[in-house]
């Protein structure tokens, strides 16, 4: 099929013209193309684009100093009584933003729980597309869940699994163009909590196996009065592993604004999005898990 | 004197991505050489090989990570 071959190049070319000759119509870079209605009367605007970077990078990670700043009325969604609820469950310097986080986190769920429910109600004995594709990822880390902590603690692998698909769908929801669609992982709140969950059961696991005196016994290891330091060393892995994802979603996030600012949001936040949404995002989330299950190996070894 | 305070931040934040992005430059060089040998010893393996390169690549990132959270929160929080 002729039309078939090539038909990305096309797009591709076809796109960037038109964008070129948007940019010539609209006469220069500092100039914005505005067509609408307003008043009941149809208007074609040529008017010069203020663009503040600085403002909105506030816009955009630092909602609730943006509108102090401003000092417009603060409120969620029109509503002014939903921003004083959270504004008295948080505080008055986190609530949009906290609410933007829930928002996300929720249809982070919602997207994960609608997953599980179509996978589970279609499950035949010939698998259909997305179970074959749902259970390539589940053998794949039941591997490596195999060859770390060997065979008799196979149980850990949902807890692998959740963990991946869940950083894994935080991370690209950053790719949807909508407005307000940002990563929560973006939020420090997001990995430290997750974090802390992973070494909460890793010490779990350190009880449960070694028995709860020999886990008392195991922070005085080299000397007695060395166990501050382990206690601390224990605490920084949590904040080791939850400051990576952080620091690279939050500096990808801020690379894309910043670079696609540079070059007026022509062609290159495509590419931009390709590295630091998709592969940096899952190189992120595999290490996460990676590391998470490292740490349960080092105590289940022992 | 607020206009120091804030010059200090900005110039403490640009030394510290400076020279917090000297040490995982190296390290990652290192890792990715590394690799390159491997693979050219047995190209068999390459897939493996280059899975690993990239874990190891991201957990060495690490430090230049800490560096860049450190210059967010002087440019942003001052």
């Amino acid at each position: 099929m002729p039309a078939k071959k090539g038909g990305l190049k096309r797009i591709f070319i076809v796109v960037f013209f038109l964008e070129v000759i948007i940019l010539i119509i609209s006469g220069g870079l500092n100039r914005q193309l505005q067509i609408g209605f307003e008043e009941g009367r149809f208007f074609i605007r040529n008017v010069i684009h203020e663009y503040n970077l600085q403002e909105k990078i506030t816009e955009e990670f630092q909602p609730d100093r943006y509108l102090q700043e401003k000092g417009e009325k603060a409120e969620i969604y029109g509503s002014e009584k939903l921003y004083t609820l959270f504004s008295k469950i948080f505080s008055v310097n986190n609530a949009v933003s906290a609410f933007h986080l829930l928002r996300i986190l929720f249809i982070v769920n919602l997207a994960m729980l609608g997953l599980a429910w179509l996978i589970r109600r279609q499950i035949f004995k010939r698998p259909s597309k997305p179970q074959v594709l749902i259970e390539m990822l589940y053998t794949f880390f039941e591997d490596f869940v195999r060859d770390t902590l060997g065979k008799k603690n196979l149980r850990f692998t949902p807890y692998i699994v959740t963990l991946f698909l869940f950083i894994w769908t935080c991370n690209m929801i950053g790719l949807i163009p909508i407005p307000g669609m940002m990563e929560p992982t973006r939020n420090l709140n997001v990995p430290l909590g997750l974090g802390f969950m992973a070494v909460t059961l890793v010490h779990i696991t350190a009880i449960k196996h070694k028995g709860l005196i020999n886990w008392f016994k195991g922070f005085a290891e080299p000397l007695a009065f060395l166990a501050p330091l382990n206690i601390v060393g224990e605490l920084s892995k949590a904040i080791s592993i939850s400051f990576r994802l952080f620091g690279n979603i939050l500096g990808g996030a801020i690379i894309m604004l910043v670079v696609s600012s540079l070059v007026k949001f022509v062609m290159l936040p495509i590419g931009l999005n390709l590295f630091f949404g998709l592969f940096v995002g899952t190189i992120q989330a595999f290490v996460f898990t990676m590391l998470a299950l490292t740490y349960i190996g080092v105590e289940i070894a022992e | 004197m607020e206009y120091i305070a804030r010059a200090a931040a900005l110039l403490g934040a640009g030394i510290c991505m400076g020279i917090g992005a000297l040490g995982p430059g190296v390290g990652e060089g290192f890792v990715a050489g590394k690799a390159c040998e491997g693979i050219a010893r047995s190209p068999e393996n390459a897939s493996l090989i280059t899975r690993t390169m990239l874990v190891g690549q991201a957990v060495s990132e690490s430090t230049g990570i800490y560096s860049l959270v450190v210059a967010l929160l002087l440019i942003f929080s001052t």
